[in-house]
């Protein structure tokens, strides 16, 4: 899929583990890590919303364009 | 939720056994004796003799439709068991899971294949005993509605395979 979520990057960056967000956003890990791993199909603006809240960025910190 | 499905569940078993002892009823009663005879003649006949005559070969083929029809009888009563199937991935929460639609889509292939290889026999039974065979009203009789209900379950089948991409898709919705 030609769009990438960077979510790692972000997590990297703000020295967060995955397990911390997926608590502070109140989704399961299993569900961030399809996430983290590109097989999501969507992402709801409400998770969207409560990960930029957590890790204090903009959507297009997580979201990229990649043409395949 | 639970329950109903375990009322369904009894409700189908409850038939299922009636239904195969129907079956067996049937073919206790079933006359076998009428076949007497021509084992008779196949002990005594001369080697020489053709068993192709006409009469032997009417009894053969009564008796080889009469054993195809006890079969397909079976053969329905295999398709309905698959309704226990689908209640147990029902009750396992599998609503939409492969194993469901593909047992939607043999319930329905052995309703219409039921139905069709019934009527076939049916033709060849009037054609033995040469009486006549009318199509029209040989649809008229009840089993006949087996062909809509299989349509019906094709038609549950594709509906559940979208369900599940549709199930799919959700799930991956984070």
């Amino acid at each position: 899929m030609p769009i990438v979520v960077n979510l790692d990057v972000m997590l990297a960056k703000r020295k967060m583990k995955s397990k911390d967000l997926a608590e502070a956003i109140g989704i399961t890990t299993a569900n961030l890590s399809i996430l983290k791993s590109g097989k999501a199909k969507a992402i709801r603006f409400s998770t969207l919303e409560a990960i930029c809240k957590a890790l204090d960025c903009q959507p297009n910190d997580l979201l990229e364009y990649v043409e395949d | 939720m639970k329950n109903n499905i375990k009322t369904l569940t009894i409700i189908t078993w409850v038939v299922l056994l009636s239904t195969i002892s129907v079956l067996l009823n049937d073919m206790r009663e079933f006359d076998f004796n009428q076949f007497k005879e021509f084992q008779n003649w196949a002990s005594t006949a001369g080697k020489n003799e053709s068993w192709f005559n006409s009469k032997n070969a009417i009894q053969w083929s009564y008796y080889v439709i009469s054993a195809g029809l006890f079969f397909l009888s079976g053969y329905l009563i295999y398709g309905f068991s698959y309704f226990l199937s689908i209640l147990k991935e029902v009750e396992n929460e599998n609503y939409f899971s492969d194993n469901t639609i593909e047992y939607f889509k043999k319930i329905g292939t052995i309703f219409i294949q039921y139905t069709i290889s019934i009527l076939v026999l049916r033709f060849l039974l009037a054609a033995i005993n040469k009486s006549t065979f009318n199509f029209f009203n040989e649809l008229k009789a009840e089993f006949t509605f087996l062909i809509p209900a299989g349509l019906a379950f094709y038609i549950l089948a594709d509906i559940f395979k979208r369900a599940k991409e549709a199930k799919e898709e959700n799930d991956l919705t984070i």
